[in-house]
């Protein structure tokens, strides 16, 4: 059984009961490294990985041949330092597993999307020292809290330079609001396959049908066809809203994780394979441009029998 | 002042994927190869910001652009170099090949040693097997700082500084100062990366386009490539289809919208 040692931080942040999860499926043996931001200083991803180093580095007299597997979440602060810390501890690296198990014989399985989530792979470290992230939104049911004997605080590394490798000038939001996805209770979300600016209305049209706020996907918000305060995913907005339609949304991992959480989830994609279809409840394999006027006729045809 | 850019060929993310025979990764007889989007986004950015220090009357910095693959990646290459960066590095070399991203960081990081580049920006994640850590990677061995997920870059060459916004989770950004040398991964979605004219692509042809192997790039074959992956993908599978879900016969749109909305009224959410 390897040794694991979960990361986490004093605030609980996300991820924290995934990467528990994680943990109890490798084993069980888990102790936790604890980052501590007022010991530590403020957070740049060579400070967290050298100090996280520091710690599991030295060792704990055990069996030599034995893993060690160190999780952290896959977040937008763990994902930044977690493959510096695997070069420096010699260790494999893998990103934002979904799953993980132990072989009868002790070897270690970890699963991942590949090809923005098209695909899965099943994948085997190398080496004895594994560092991998584990995706927010994996792994349900929540690990057991470590015993407070197991927690080891992380401290600021002694030969670590005063000089700040990237200074924080601020914080601000992305975007300017107006759009309200967070409260919404209908969200009709326009995808990569609408096709182009132009053809936004399409959406917009069933989302007024359906009194809906109007999402984005993020590839619709980089190509400009939408703002970025429409955008629905990790990195922009997650959403529960009673009904999402997804129109022309493929689904990467960062959208479903977005808004997997929705009380009902309609999809339309002319891509059968779109993985948008793995979280769905009612899907639609047909061109949305057929699809959604017929819905938005229907709908204003029923409001007004109404 | 010198800015690499690192981009990795991928196959296009509209290309129908087959699994390969031996179950272990992607059939790659039948594909589309493309520029990963991200990395795309991280040349144009090298190229604004080398037009942006022309404008306020500074010398343009010199572009290099890095990819490590099999033969077919100097069409990415040549690409980027229509596109208006001025010489290319490619790494190809049996040994190379097979590796994951700390391997491929290791090999990278050897190649942009040698050309001392003051700023190197990369993606922020490949389309294809997006770990998202070769950039990281690179940052650590060369031991410079780096940040991941960067939606905005301003150089000040005079300086030697940066001054960059990062995303973070649920629509928040981040501002930070770092000094050169650095290494950016950039996000998608941070500009708009322009096409190829048909003068950038006749003058491609006639630019640098250097070929290294492990010696010429001084890197131990043994921890490159294959040899040098701490992974191995032992089997790929498709994703479960519908959890379950509801799956509407989309042959008439008419009928298929009007099955749907019984169904979210059976679901009382209209």
């Amino acid at each position: 059984m390897p040794a694991v040692w979960l990361v986490e931080d004093t605030r609980g942040g996300p991820g924290t009961q995934e990467v528990r999860a994680c943990g109890r499926a490798l084993g069980g043996n888990c102790r936790v490294a604890l980052l501590e931001e007022e010991r530590l200083g403020p957070y740049a991803p060579g400070l967290y990985a050298e100090a996280l180093h520091a710690l599991i580095a030295q060792g704990d007299g055990e069996d030599p041949e034995r893993p060690i597997v160190v999780l952290l979440p896959h977040t937008y602060q763990s994902a930044e330092y977690a493959p510096r810390l695997a070069v420096r501890l010699g260790a494999a690296y893998i990103a934002s597993v979904s799953g993980a198990s132990l072989d009868d014989d002790g070897g270690l399985r970890f699963r991942r999307s590949i090809f923005q989530a098209r695909l899965r792979a099943d994948v085997r470290p190398k080496k004895r020292t594994v560092v991998a992230t584990v995706q927010v939104g994996a792994f349900g049911g929540a690990g057991p809290a470590p015993s407070p004997h197991d927690v080891f605080e992380v401290g600021r590394p002694a030969d670590i330079e005063e000089h700040q490798e990237r200074e924080i000038l601020g914080r601000e939001a992305a975007s300017g609001g107006g759009v309200d996805l967070a409260s919404a209770e209908r969200i009709v979300t326009a995808g990569r396959g609408v096709g182009g600016p132009d053809e936004v209305s399409v959406a917009a049209d069933l989302a007024a049908a359906l009194d809906a706020e109007l999402g984005a996907s993020r590839p619709v918000v980089d190509n400009g066809w939408l703002p970025r305060e429409h955008q629905v995913g990790s990195s922009g907005h997650i959403v529960t809203p009673n009904l999402y339609v997804a129109l022309g949304v493929s689904g990467s991992i960062q959208h479903l994780m977005g808004m997997s959480g929705s009380r009902i989830i309609v999809a339309i994609n002319k891509d059968p394979e779109a993985p948008i279809f793995s979280v769905a409840h009612y899907g639609i394999v047909a061109d949305l441009h057929d699809v959604a006027p017929a819905l938005t006729r229907l709908l204003k045809a029923r409001r007004q029998s109404a | 002042m010198r800015i690499g850019v690192c981009i990795k060929q991928v196959p296009d993310t509209d290309s129908h994927l087959r699994i390969a025979d031996s179950g272990r990764g992607v059939d790659d007889s039948n594909l589309n190869w493309v520029i990963s989007s991200c990395d795309l986004c991280a040349l144009e950015e090298a190229l604004l910001l080398a037009e942006a220090e022309v404008a306020r009357g500074a010398e343009r910095p010199e572009l290099v652009v890095f990819s490590l693959g099999p033969a077919r990646v100097e069409e990415a290459l040549r690409k980027a170099l229509a596109l208006g960066v001025d010489r290319a590095l490619h790494l190809v070399d049996e040994a190379l090949q097979g590796g994951d991203a700390i391997a491929d960081g290791r090999a990278l990081a050897a190649a942009l040693a040698g050309e001392r580049c003051d700023l190197v920006l990369t993606g922020a994640q490949s389309d294809d097997l997006g770990q998202a850590a070769t950039p990281a990677v690179i940052a650590a061995i060369l031991s410079c700082p780096y940040a991941w997920l960067v939606m905005a870059v301003e150089l000040d060459s005079r300086s030697k500084s940066l001054r960059i916004v990062r995303e973070l989770e649920g629509g928040m950004n981040e501002v930070l100062g770092l000094e050169l040398p650095a290494l950016l991964a950039i996000q998608a979605g941070i500009n708009r990366p322009r096409f190829a004219s048909l003068r950038g692509t006749l003058q491609a042809r006639k630019k640098p386009l250097r070929r290294e192997d492990c010696s010429g790039l001084g890197v131990d074959p043994g921890l490159v490539g294959a040899a040098g992956a701490g992974i191995e993908i032992e089997a790929v599978s498709l994703p479960p289809a519908g959890a379950g879900g509801v799956v509407i016969d989309g042959a008439s749109a008419e009928a298929a919208a009007g099955e749907l909305i019984a169904h979210l009224e059976r679901e009382a959410v209209l």
